[in-house]
């Protein structure tokens, strides 16, 4: 019956300060007297002060032991009086009583404590044995001994029943209620919180009944106040008059009868702190160090462990020669084993010494014990932190390193988990017991519940389910399970275990294809296939950035707060491990290079590298700068599969060899679209500026309805509407709407609902028809009219001829280097098979009409007859800063692949445009000059089966355009998709709202009109601007 | 493991290519469509071996495209935990080394290899015994023992062992 024994003791202790209570007083006058020194002897005195003060309580409860039980509240002030005590004082005996009274307490008078000694008590018996040894030792104090035996003796026999007293239903019946003292909370000088409690407990004596409070409690977690209980306000107030440390006028609290329990409540926080158990060291030169501990004394409060010394020699050395030391500190000394041979060295004085305890052999240097190379110190409980320790890999390989001795990797790998977060444990994780007599037992978890979890286990014989303590049982995994790591530095990394060591897994990571090392813990199983974090602030895996020193590269891993950057070095591949501040920005451009034979070379080509240290790697190119490809061979192990290439040593899979040919091709399918239908307006060709930005194709395209081409068989993705997700390849583009074929069927979804499909690995034919439509883009950058006479010959054969064919060459041929499912997918899609859909109907020639850049599908104005004038300039910056209706499509990337596959009529202007300052990626801007339906301009309704009205926009809201009929708006109101509308163009001396480019939104009055532009008297500022006609609309003043 | 099995999908065709050569229009696209693909649940799809009927085509509304009902015989190759198959070595690294059984690709890691197996880093780098009797590099033929497999969207990746009976290095090329 420890337990008993243990209460037993615990009153005996009680006793022993009351015996002894003269004595220690005297001493504590002594003490006070004395000021500092004779530290633990004060405490003790303190201690056994409190202790006689509560055995008073004690007393009483001998004097009416039988109505104990229903005295709670008294009770219960005794408890709060003594609690303090056991936090304070550690040491000794004093200490031990303190913290058995308290149990004691607990158990009995009040409730404060639910679930009080539960399984303690065999531990606490033998602290007991190791406590007494220690004072017997220490103090010869022999007397202590035979008074405990003989109160014990006497009181015995009233624990036990008073132990039995103690039900449930009791503990319930001790909460207080209203007419128990209350709890009131002083506020005190911080730091005297136990002084004042220890005040108040000498005035009380002094001044006996005539205080009349109950209580005193101070906290050991509560800085600054203290709780007294009494009955009344006033009977406080009158208790700290005249209290040092307790401020005048100072509030004071009640504490609601609910909390009162809360404020005794101790969260049982029983510390399993064993041999072997890995700590971290909470404060001090060693703060946050791994120690694994050797030995406890939980009696002392004291552990002895094991350290990597972080110690300077040389600055022992001439500290113990008593040489001047330097007092700041400029580093932590970094960890290392003490080498004893060295420290001999330097003269310093090693001691040999046999520890009588364990009989092993130290070394001692000035006071510090070390043995093989560890440090062993001896440190508070308080300063080391025992949960959640995580030893790393590397901390543990430091602390195996010099043993040596066979015990195995990680001798003490099971201690590992002794202290891990807690519910870790799912239902069906495959577990093996670690410890005790069913080691290696596997099983399956079946419930986890508090400490113990129940396990199923193949053994016959054995119940079923198991009980099993959660300790005792590690996460089991065998080779070829895919896992997730859960937590740890490899946190969100997935793979396969490809080996099991004990607790320790080799796991081969999905993403980089490279062996991870991970606890059993720290994983859970998982089909999933992550990357692991793959973004730290604005960066992610896979970009491009730019670095501080100017060079460039692509982040292909991720690790703690840094970066490993692929150089944008050609020559050899080289890493770097940057720092997030490091990096200056994302390199999001998109450019096209040539490769070796000048075919163009855009981001997603797939390209072979025939030169160089990669040479023979081949895969998609997935960023571009400065003349510099990133290649992603995924046969590539290192790097991510990241190869850095100078675009001159690589080739285009599928591009031909004779660049000329093909740029001819595309160079004249760009300029097509402009020129051959020109009849109205021949003056614009000579004009430049405005055709860069604008779109010439669309402008002149003799109707509506017309397709896109480059839309045309391009795989997007609807991101709008009931059809949000689906993916399939443009079948046909008209006005607004486009027709895309889903796996199942065709559908119609508005324009801006759609987005270019990007980089999902099966569907990568985007990037060859891109590629297609992307050439005419080149011939931009390079002198343009070499170009202009082929091109035009190319315009007197079926064009597409000239830029369809080698694409579609690409995009089926079969030695394009995709795995077999993404031919597959090219081939499902209906351009595959033998001609692009957009053939099939209507003439060649017509077709080419049909190829506007998107945006022109809105500005058009079938019939309208532009005159041209105006000043390049203005255009030039109206164009550039216009937004462009696309570009919603690919927010705050304007450069994407995507948008510049829309644009490919675009540049044909380009090429016409030399000096106009606009840059070779204008182009891109350039689509922006579109023409947006605003509320109060006229418009012609042409809704399908019906004939066109005119009509007046009275509201534009996502998509549709409330639309009131007639020409001045005064009929019927209709809603009206933008595909059905056109703009109705204004005439001389109309008002006109401008409806794209700068001056958006803004009034005027047209004043003339010259070729395709019209002059425009701005109403705001009564400036006169030139603009083009497609971005004016006849305003109706609502 | 080989599996000879009945598959079915859904063959959307477009008119123009309707008439006489329907069927064989159909048949070829199925080929292209699907040969070659990967799904989790059958793995590679080898190649077609037969059609079992081809049902009733249904006009798709708006686009003409119609829509069969295809059930065809194939041969799908899907690789199991604990199958033992041979491999050719395509790459061998200081972590081990991938083969490829066709379309799978195979990582052997080195913690699977034979311990008496040491990495040999240069031009051609390889894992050779002790005594030098077996080597396995590039190019060399291979029977491993597959320990677990990880499906993609168009891959199937595998870790497999050597590390057992009767397995390890069955042909090499560039010894003989």
């Amino acid at each position: 019956m420890p337990r008993n024994r243990d209460e037993d003791d615990d009153v005996d202790e009680d006793y022993e300060g009351l015996d002894l209570e003269e004595e220690e007083e005297e001493e504590e006058e002594e003490d006070r007297g004395r000021g500092g020194g004779g530290g633990s002897r004060r405490k003790r005195g303190r201690s056994s002060f409190i202790d006689d003060y509560a055995e008073e309580d004690s007393q009483e409860e001998d004097d009416d032991d039988e109505d104990y039980g229903s005295r709670g509240g008294k009770g219960g002030g005794a408890g709060k009086r003594k609690k303090p005590s056991a936090s304070i004082f550690l040491d000794r005996e004093a200490h031990q009583v303190d913290d058995e009274d308290e149990e004691e307490e607990e158990d009995g008078e009040d409730d404060f404590i639910v679930d009080a000694g539960t399984d303690l008590p065999d531990e606490r018996g033998g602290d007991r044995r190791y406590d007494r040894r220690f004072l017997s030792r220490d103090e010869n104090d022999e007397d202590v001994e035979a008074l405990e035996r003989r109160i014990q003796e006497r009181f015995s026999r009233h624990h036990e029943e008073y132990d039995e007293e103690a039900t449930d239903v009791e503990q319930q019946a001790l909460l207080p209620s209203v007419r128990d003292p209350k709890l009131w909370m002083v506020k005190c000088a911080i730091g005297r919180e136990r002084e004042v409690a220890v005040c108040l407990m000498q005035k009380f004596i002094d001044r006996g009944a005539d205080l009349q409070i109950k209580s005193v409690v101070a906290l050991d977690h509560l800085k600054n106040y203290i709780y007294v209980e009494a009955d009344k306000e006033a009977h406080v107030k009158e208790a700290i008059k005249g209290m040092r440390n307790i401020y005048a006028n100072q509030k004071i609290l009640l504490v609601p009868i609910r909390e009162m329990t809360d404020v005794l409540s101790v969260e049982s926080k029983a510390i399993d702190l064993s041999r072997d158990t890995w700590v971290r060291m909470k404060i001090g030169t060693y703060k946050g160090d791994l120690a694994k501990v050797v030995d406890v004394d939980n009696v002392r409060q004291r552990v002895t462990v094991k350290l990597i010394p972080r110690i300077d020699l040389q600055a022992l050395a001439s500290k113990l020669d008593g040489r001047e030391v330097s007092k700041k500190k400029a580093f932590v000394p970094p960890p290392r084993f003490m080498n004893i041979d060295e420290a001999r060295e330097l003269h310093i004085r090693v001691e040999r010494r046999r520890d009588p305890m364990t009989g092993d052999y130290f070394e001692n240097i000035g006071g510090m014990l070390f043995k093989d190379g560890f440090l062993y110190k001896t440190v508070s409980l308080k300063s080391i932190t025992v949960q959640n320790v995580t030893p790393t890999f590397d901390e543990l390989e430091k602390f195996n390193k010099p043993s040596e001795n066979g015990e195995g990797d990680f001798g003490g790998l099971s201690t590992l988990f002794a202290n891990r977060k807690k519910g870790h444990f799912m239902k069906g994780d495959a577990v093996i017991v670690i410890k005790g007599d069913l080691k290696n037992l596997k099983g399956w978890v079946e419930k986890v519940d508090e400490e113990n979890v129940l396990i199923r286990s193949e053994m016959k014989g054995l119940p079923d389910p198991l009980a099993v303590n959660e300790r005792e049982l590690c996460k089991y995994f065998e080779p070829g399970n895919h896992v997730k790591v859960v937590s740890g530095t490899h946190e969100g990394a997935t793979g396969m275990v490809v080996k099991v060591d004990q607790h320790v897994l080799i796991i081969l990571s999905d993403t980089t294809k490279e062996h991870v090392r991970v606890f059993a813990d720290h994983v859970v199983e998982s089909s999933e296939v992550t990357t692991g974090v793959t973004k730290i602030g604005d960066y992610e895996l896979h970009d491009l950035v730019l670095l501080d020193n100017l060079s460039f590269g692509v982040i292909i891993r991720l690790e703690n707060e840094a970066f490993q950057v692929l150089k944008g070095v050609p020559d050899r591949p080289e890493v770097a491990l940057v720092k997030l501040r490091e990096i200056k920005c994302k390199i999001e451009k998109k450019i096209n290079v040539q490769d070796r034979y000048k075919n163009v070379i855009a981001v997603k080509d797939d390209v072979r590298v025939i030169e160089g240290p990669s040479k023979g790697k081949q895969g998609p190119v997935k960023h571009i700068y400065k003349g510099v490809l990133f290649i992603y061979d995924r046969h590539h192990l290192e790097h991510a599969g990241f190869i850095c290439a100078k675009c001159t040593s690589c080739i285009v899979v599928g591009g031909s060899r004779s660049g000329a040919n093909r740029n001819g091709g595309g160079g004249g399918y760009g300029n097509f679209k402009a020129p051959a239908p020109v009849p109205s307006s021949p003056g614009r060709f000579q004009r430049g500026g405005r055709g860069g930005g604008y779109n010439s194709g669309g402008r002149h395209r003799g109707g509506r309805g017309g397709g896109d081409d480059s839309l045309l068989g391009t795989t997007v993705k609807i991101r709008l509407g009931p059809f949000k997700g689906y993916r399939g390849p443009v079948v046909e583009v008209k006005g607004n709407s486009v027709r895309v074929e889903l796996e199942m069927k065709i559908v119609t979804v508005d324009r801006d609902a759609i987005s270019d499909n990007v980089a999902t690995t099966p569907f990568r034919d985007t990037s060859r028809y891109s590629m297609g439509s992307e050439t005419p883009m080149h011939p931009s950058r390079t002198p343009l009219h070499p170009y202009m006479t082929p091109m035009r010959d190319s315009g007197a054969t079926p064009i597409h001829d000239g830029m369809r064919t080698p694409m579609r060459d690409r995009a089926w041929n079969p030695y394009t280097p995709m795995s077999p499912s993404r031919d597959n997918w090219e081939d499902g899609n209906p351009g595959s098979w033998g001609t692009s859909p957009q053939y099939q109907p209507g003439s060649p020639p017509s077709r080419a009409y049909e190829a506007p850049t998107p945006g022109s599908g809105w500005a058009s104005t079938p019939g309208g007859s532009y005159s041209d004038a105006g000043t390049p300039r203005d255009h030039g910056s109206a164009y550039a800063n216009a937004p462009s209706p696309y570009l919603p499509s690919t927010p705050g990337q304007p450069m994407t692949p995507s948008s510049a596959s829309y644009l490919p009529g675009t540049p044909g202007g380009q090429p016409m445009t030399p000096g106009t300052g606009l840059d070779v990626m204008s182009p891109v801007i350039g689509g922006d000059a579109e023409a947006w339906f605003m509320p109060d301009i006229l418009v012609d309704i042409h809704k399908a089966g019906e004939d066109s009205d005119v009509g007046v926009i009275r509201d534009v809201s996502d998509g549709t355009c409330k639309v009131s009929l007639g020409s001045n708006g005064e009929g019927d109101t209709i809603m009206a998709l933008p595909s059905e509308l056109e703009i109705v163009p204004p005439r001389k001396s109309d008002r006109v709202k401008i409806v794209g480019g700068q001056f958006r939104g803004s009034t005027g009055k047209l004043i003339g009109i010259d070729g395709s532009d019209g002059i425009v008297k701005i109403d705001d500022n009564l400036d006169v601007k030139i603009l083009d006609l497609a971005i004016l609309a006849k305003f109706v003043q609502p | 493991m080989f599996f000879h099995i009945v598959l079915e999908r859904n063959m959307q065709l477009h008119p123009r290519f309707f008439g006489r050569n329907l069927r064989e229009n159909l048949v070829s696209k199925l080929m292209k469509d699907v040969e070659g693909t990967c799904s989790g649940r059958h793995g590679f799809v080898v190649a077609i071996t037969g059609i079992e009927s081809i049902g009733k085509g249904l006009i798709r509304d708006g686009t003409g495209f119609v829509t069969f009902p295809v059930k065809y015989q194939c041969v799908v190759f899907r690789p199991f935990k604990g199958e033992i198959l041979e491999a050719v070595v395509t790459l061998v690294n200081k972590m081990g080394f991938f083969a490829e059984a066709g379309p799978v690709q195979i990582f052997v890691s080195k913690h699977l290899i034979p311990d008496d197996m040491e990495f040999q880093a240069g031009d051609m780098p390889n894992y050779t015994t002790s005594d030098g009797s077996v080597k396995i590099q590039k190019e060399c033929e291979v029977r491993l023992k597959i320990i677990g497999t990880r499906v993609d969207a168009t891959e199937i990746f595998c870790v497999g062992t050597i590390k057992d009976d009767f397995l390890g290095v069955i042909n090499d090329p560039a010894a003989a």
